[in-house]
């Protein structure tokens, strides 16, 4: 649960407290680049990834998303090491079973990807221009302001569902829109209506405290 | 058996271990600088001049306030954080080893910023004196990141030590402590690979006394290279790194700016392929091991009443025994490396034959590092890594009357 407070010694070194993730997530990161072209293979014959792989690839994304949610001060605790469900704040929903995918999309994944990869880029320029004034905030006040939370994490679930359609993970494209899997003109850190259809990767948050009515909210960070 | 021949026994076994660890100390201790040596008394206001030599003493009697304050006052703070520090627990979500890189990362951060202060007064010191150039939010910014490489080397400390004591228990020290050994052996070796290095333009007298000093010392011809930190200090200094095929001779760009002469630069040169000839990064390695093997050994034991380094709570009681146990070793340490510079210059005084280059060489180094050529008893055992500029000009008079000079 995340309750915006932020250690302000932690938040002073966040970058540097990142480095042994940093080094992790390129070893991890050199495989997932072999493990993704085993998976391609297996997805353009058989017409879905593999389960091991897709394991694999999730936790991988779990992981990262912890990473980058600590790193841009997203949430305040130090992230583990495994991409385990259920272990941080902000978590990153995605399928564990591989489910079947065109292979014609298979087949053009990285070009297709590429758009969504490109607006990832822009939003994590974004990200990092936010977390500057977050940084600054957090160091005076030790909190996180909300907006510039829910900013920041709405960034990371695009850029996580835009790596999740290249690895194969999901074929559903990345959607942009902080509303998906909301209910339109709420405020971002609404909480998710169940009839709303949840993006197929999308960055989790602790149930809302603010919306009364909040079944199932796996999308938008929200506070508690 | 009985309890008291199982600690009979057990007492052999510690002597047996401790004889033969003496015994390799005794062998890496030893040199080849004649054991008989007498070094005469050197004037060195005579050499220096009384003024300069006052104002070298001045400057060096500061500087070491500000050392004695970095040596200990970060043992101060470890021992408050071995205790409180475990409160940052909390602000992990990681597992056991996640959390203590956490806990072994913010203890070296407060140390850090306890050493602001006491550091920006060193820059202070230093800009005045001329020998940095160093802005002061460039040294902050600059000492900030160079937070990086000592959170890289705690984070795999902490990993190997609490990942073989997931395992062995209060073992862990038997398997971590080779570990330790190969993972400095790897560092030294990637060392001149890590370390931005040109090719040295000009100097071609210098360069062809290279190959002559190395072929007399009977060392491989090793690349000699500059690194470039003239816009950082005006320090004069060389050191070899490296080991086998990425052995460096590595001389500064301030040694080579004019002040020293080609013949004090080729005494430079000898001293440090007197370093390869010796294999003293080899023998480094080895003190190193023998010396990290009974501080392992009794942090295994001192960690045991925090559950042991396979738990986090330990970790803050870690690194306070791990930078105290080294603080104290420094004496021992610094000894021998005075034992191994020396070994260097006297082996650069028999490859040059040239003492009058030599003495000038350390007649210069007072006057371009603004360092007391003659510190006092407890600088030199807790700073003096190199002979002092007295004692080396002391030996290279003592070389001559054995020489016949």
């Amino acid at each position: 649960m995340d309750d915006l407070r932020r250690s302000r010694l932690t938040v002073f070194f966040r970058p540097l407290l990142c480095i042994p993730h940093l080094i992790w997530i390129y070893l991890w990161g050199a495989v997932v680049g072999i493990v993704f072209i085993l998976n391609w293979l297996v997805a353009l014959i058989i017409g879905r990834p593999a389960k091991p792989f897709q394991r694999f690839n999730a936790a991988f994304l779990r992981y990262t998303t912890t990473v980058l949610s600590f790193l841009f001060l997203i949430a305040n605790p130090f992230p583990g090491f495994t991409g385990e469900p259920g272990s941080y704040p902000i978590e990153l929903e995605v399928p564990t079973t591989p489910e079947k995918q065109n292979r014609l999309k298979t087949f053009f994944r990285l070009f297709l990807v590429y758009p969504a990869l490109a607006v990832a880029g822009a939003l994590l320029y974004v990200t990092y221009f936010v977390t500057f004034l977050a940084w600054w905030a957090a160091m005076i006040t030790g909190r996180m302001p909300r907006g510039f939370r829910d900013l920041g994490a709405n960034a990371i679930r695009y850029i996580e569902q835009g790596y999740a359609f290249a690895l194969l993970v999901t074929g559903s494209y990345p959607c942009a829109s902080p509303y998906v899997g909301m209910a339109l003109g709420m405020p971002v850190v609404a909480a998710t209506p169940a009839a709303m259809e949840a993006p197929p990767a999308a960055v989790e948050a602790p149930a809302a405290a603010e919306q009364p009515a909040a079944p199932e909210a796996p999308e938008a960070p929200s506070e508690t | 058996m009985t309890k008291s021949s199982r600690r009979l026994l057990g007492l052999l076994i510690f002597g047996a271990l401790a004889g033969v660890w003496f015994y390799l100390a005794s062998l890496l201790w030893r040199t080849s600088v004649p054991g008989n040596l007498k070094l005469p008394k050197v004037d060195m206001s005579a050499l220096v001049g009384a003024g300069e030599l006052h104002q070298a003493q001045h400057f060096t009697l500061i500087s070491d306030l500000f050392a004695l304050c970095g040596l200990f006052l970060p043992i101060i703070v470890l021992a408050v954080y071995a205790k409180y520090g475990h409160r940052f627990i909390s602000e992990s979500a990681a597992g056991p080893i996640g959390t203590g890189m956490l806990l072994a990362m913010l203890g070296l951060a407060i140390v850090w910023i306890s050493m602001a202060v006491p550091g920006l007064a060193q820059l202070w010191w230093y800009r005045k004196h001329g020998i940095v150039s160093t802005g002061y939010v460039s040294w902050i910014f600059g000492s900030w990141l160079g937070l990086i490489p000592v959170f890289e080397q705690i984070c795999l400390t902490i990993l190997i030590v609490m990942g073989f004591a997931r395992l062995l228990r209060d073992r862990w020290w038997l398997a971590a402590v080779p570990v330790f050994v190969g993972v400095l052996t790897l560092f030294v070796f990637i060392t001149p690979y890590e370390i931005p290095l040109q090719q040295i333009y000009g100097h071609p007298q210098l360069k062809a006394a290279e190959g002559r000093i190395a072929k007399r010392e009977g060392v491989a011809k090793i690349p000699m290279r500059v690194e470039n930190v003239g816009t950082m200090t005006s320090a004069p200094n060389a050191f070899t790194t490296g080991l086998g095929p990425s052995r460096r001779v590595v001389l500064w760009d301030t040694i080579l700016d004019g002040r020293f002469s080609e013949s004090q630069l080729e005494v430079v040169v000898a001293h440090e392929l007197g370093h390869q000839k010796h294999n003293h990064l080899w023998k480094d390695i080895g003190w190193y091991g023998l010396f990290v093997l009974p501080i392992a050994f009794f942090i295994a034991r001192w960690t045991r009443r925090r559950g042991g380094m396979a738990v986090p709570l330990a970790v803050p009681l870690f690194l306070f025994l791990w930078f105290a146990l080294q603080t104290a070793i420094t004496p021992l340490n610094n000894a021998y490396s005075r034992r191994l510079e020396a070994e260097a210059d006297w082996t650069a005084l028999q490859a040059t034959n040239d003492p009058q280059a030599a003495k000038s060489l350390f007649v210069n180094f007072v006057s371009t590092t603004s360092e007391d050529p003659n510190p006092p008893a407890w600088d030199v055992m807790l700073f003096g890594t190199h002979p002092s500029e007295e004692q080396r000009i002391a030996m290279v008079e003592a070389w001559q009357a054995q020489n016949g000079g």
